[in-house]
């Protein structure tokens, strides 16, 4: 039943992928109602199979990394339907909607059990909640950037094409990109530092030779980095840009290590 | 009875030609009058713009009407009808419903998206109106003409993007500054284009207004029309570093906006955009500064090419206007065959249930002692039979007025039903 509707919930995502990106071509105001009908769609299904999940495991579905990733995602496609119908930038969804159907495939690819219950504490739970947060917020962060720098070339080349007409203002979309930094940095922070207590908790050392928790420690060095740059030298547009894209790849690589490398996070 | 359009426009007769013809609103009245008092035209609208002179016409015959019209029109220019003739297109029935829709969404106008047309349109029904010329035919073409091109505007961006310079340059300010508001310009040098460049973007919100001029008095001069502020020329340099928005159109032949200036200020703009509106020709802003970060520089030819990217961009969209119009045409003609054969199913209905009560009040007065039960079902047998007998020709009427042939079944109607005469 949780496969069945975790699937539903993809195609859902799939199609709604789909529809957001034809409507960057053809702006055609049905097809945008689509997409967000088809990621409603496939949120609901999402839903309902996350409850199920918490039901069969008689804990917050947490306990390992496909289930947090998918977590993430449910947070994800909330806010984008959320933050386009608030903000009015309807091309959002064509650049979110296909790291939610990656994140979701990557998520579905390798599935892991639960927790072993020595190692469940509510400890566990906040820290994967935290870095979920955190990966959902530099999701937005990630879009942000490639908008501003596809706005950016527009406006330089002087040819204006489909993007110049679709995205918004480059202010507007350096503001987006710098908040979801600031949003999304204390909450990846204060994961990584419970992930570390409580590693240093269960196994004696705060660092140990786990490929997840070396890839965050890197993704979170380039964000510092950019928030740094961004509050003190006066680093925008697309240097920030820049940094976020590497920021984000890192964030990606980090889940794939959990995913897929044997070490404490996964299988 | 038949709904026509006929005239000429931009897309056929030459401007010599349409000037000639275009008639002014009084003699407009008078025209509509004589129309009026003619008898071949039972209702009538005329639209005179620049772009197009046209007949809105309901007729018996409308080749007659036609002929009658821009005889009358001819007239009064002292023209040969035979000149014009040539150039007049007619559109019958469902095609000038669809002329009528395309016209005043302004799909048909020269500058596609055009906003005066709808009110043009709007003026030519009004007098129309007011002439007395219109009744149950153009009265809801037009207001359903008026809604369809509302809907084309507000559905489709075949009037959104901007087809002048001075637009195009506002546009392109929204696209790089989180809305005008607040923005400081700064106007180098004077001329017309820049001053409705700098008048366009206050009327965005863009505050306050810099004027620099070699002179100072043509500055203070300027700057006072524009309710902004003078500046002496050799203080420029430092003004660059305040302003947003850089809007120059002097004569100097040589920059007047290094590329050295700009790296100069941007250093302690932090981020903050400047955008160069470069009207003058020669250019005042070095092209050298296209590559310095958040400088943004567009010149006239740079406009000009946005313009023609906008132009496409309404063309692609009238695609979408031209079906959404399609479908409006078909809604229209669906409700306007209801609305001929409505009256006639109303009477139909009214006639068999006169007869129906009146025999069932001479049954029952024949029946004092009938049960209640009796009475019921006498009333629902009655209703019964009425309302099974007239289902076929109902729906008979309804197939025949989609299909557009309403009138000969409407009148059988009338004869086999003694129903009277029709309005």
């Amino acid at each position: 039943m949780h496969a069945n509707l975790i699937n539903a919930a993809i195609i859902g995502y799939i199609a709604a992928t789909g529809l957001a990106l034809a409507y960057l071509v053809q702006r055609h105001d049905l097809v945008h109602r689509l997409a967000v009908l088809a990621a409603l769609a496939g949120w609901a299904a999402h839903t309902v199979a996350l409850i199920i999940r918490s039901l069969e495991l008689g804990a917050p579905p947490l306990g390992s990394l496909p289930d947090a990733i998918s977590v993430a995602v449910w947070v994800i496609v909330l806010l984008e339907v959320l933050i386009e119908q608030r903000t009015g930038v309807r091309v959002l969804g064509a650049f979110v909607l296909p790291i939610v159907v990656m994140l979701s495939l990557q998520a579905t690819g390798s599935r892991s059990g639960a927790l072993a219950p020595a190692l469940a504490s509510a400890w566990v739970w906040v820290h994967i909640a935290l870095a979920m947060v955190g990966v959902a917020a530099f999701v937005f962060n990630f879009a942000g950037a490639i908008m501003y720098l596809l706005q950016e070339r527009q406006l330089k080349i002087k040819r204006p094409g489909a993007f110049y007409y679709r995205l918004p203002s480059l202010q507007t979309l350096d503001r987006l990109t710098f908040r979801t930094l600031a949003l999304g940095f204390p909450f990846l922070t204060t994961g990584l530092v419970l992930g570390a207590i409580w590693a240093r908790a269960a196994w004696g050392s705060a660092f140990t030779s786990d490929p997840l928790a070396f890839f965050s420690l890197l993704a979170w060095v380039i964000y510092a980095g950019t928030l740094a740059g961004r509050a003190v030298a006066g680093w925008h547009g697309r240097r920030a840009a820049y940094f976020s894209i590497v920021g984000f790849a890192a964030l990606v690589v980090t889940l794939g290590a959990g995913l897929f490398l044997p070490g404490r996070h996964g299988s | 009875m038949a709904l026509f359009v006929a005239g000429l426009s931009h897309k056929n007769a030459p401007v010599g030609l349409r000037e000639q013809l275009a008639v002014e609103e009084d003699k407009l009245r008078e025209l509509l009058q004589d129309l009026q008092a003619s008898d071949v035209l039972r209702e009538v609208v005329v639209l005179s713009t620049c772009n197009r002179v046209e007949v809105y016409g309901v007729a018996e015959a409308p080749g007659e009407a036609r002929a009658l019209a821009f005889r009358h029109l001819c007239r009064h220019r002292g023209m040969d009808l035979a000149t014009v003739e040539p150039m007049l297109y007619t559109h019958l029935e469902a095609d000038a419903v669809r002329h009528a829709f395309r016209v005043s969404a302004s799909l048909d106008s020269m500058m596609i998206g055009e906003p005066q047309i709808l009110g043009q349109v709007k003026d030519a029904f009004a007098l129309a109106q007011a002439c007395e010329a219109v009744g149950p035919h153009l009265h809801p073409l037009f207001s359903q003409a008026f809604k369809v091109a509302k809907r084309v505007r507000t559905e489709t961006e075949v009037a959104r993007h901007a087809v002048s310079v001075s637009f195009a340059a506002v546009e392109l300010a929204k696209k790089i500054f989180d809305g005008l508001a607040g923005r400081a310009v700064l106007l180098v040098g004077a001329g017309e284009m820049s001053e409705l460049a700098a008048k366009h973007l206050v009327e965005h919100g863009a505050f306050p207004i810099y004027v620099a001029n070699r002179t100072l008095a043509r500055a203070q001069e300027l700057a006072r029309a524009l309710a902004g502020t003078a500046v002496p020329w050799e203080e420029l340099p430092t003004a660059l570093a305040t302003v947003d928005i850089v809007v120059t159109s002097t004569g100097a032949v040589e920059p007047v906006v290094t590329r050295a200036a700009v790296t100069r200020v941007m250093h302690g703009r932090r981020g903050r955009p400047l955008f160069f509106i470069d009207i003058a020709v020669p250019r005042d802003v070095e092209a050298g500064v296209d590559d310095l970060d958040d400088v943004y520089r567009y010149d006239i030819d740079d406009l000009k090419q946005v313009v023609d990217a906008n132009l496409r961009e309404r063309a692609r969209e009238a695609q979408r206007a031209e079906t959404l119009i399609e479908r409006e045409v078909a809604k229209f003609l669906a409700r306007q065959g209801d609305v001929e054969v409505i009256p006639t199913i109303v009477s139909l209905r009214d006639r068999l249930e006169d007869i129906r009560l009146g025999e069932v009040r001479k049954t029952l007065a024949r029946l004092p002692d009938a049960s209640p039960e009796t009475r019921a079902a006498i009333e629902a047998l009655s209703s019964a039979m009425v309302n099974k007998i007239l289902h076929a020709p109902i729906t008979k009427l309804r197939e025949s007025s989609r299909a557009g042939a309403s009138r000969s079944w409407l009148e059988l109607v009338h004869e086999l039903f003694a129903l009277g005469r029709r309005a």
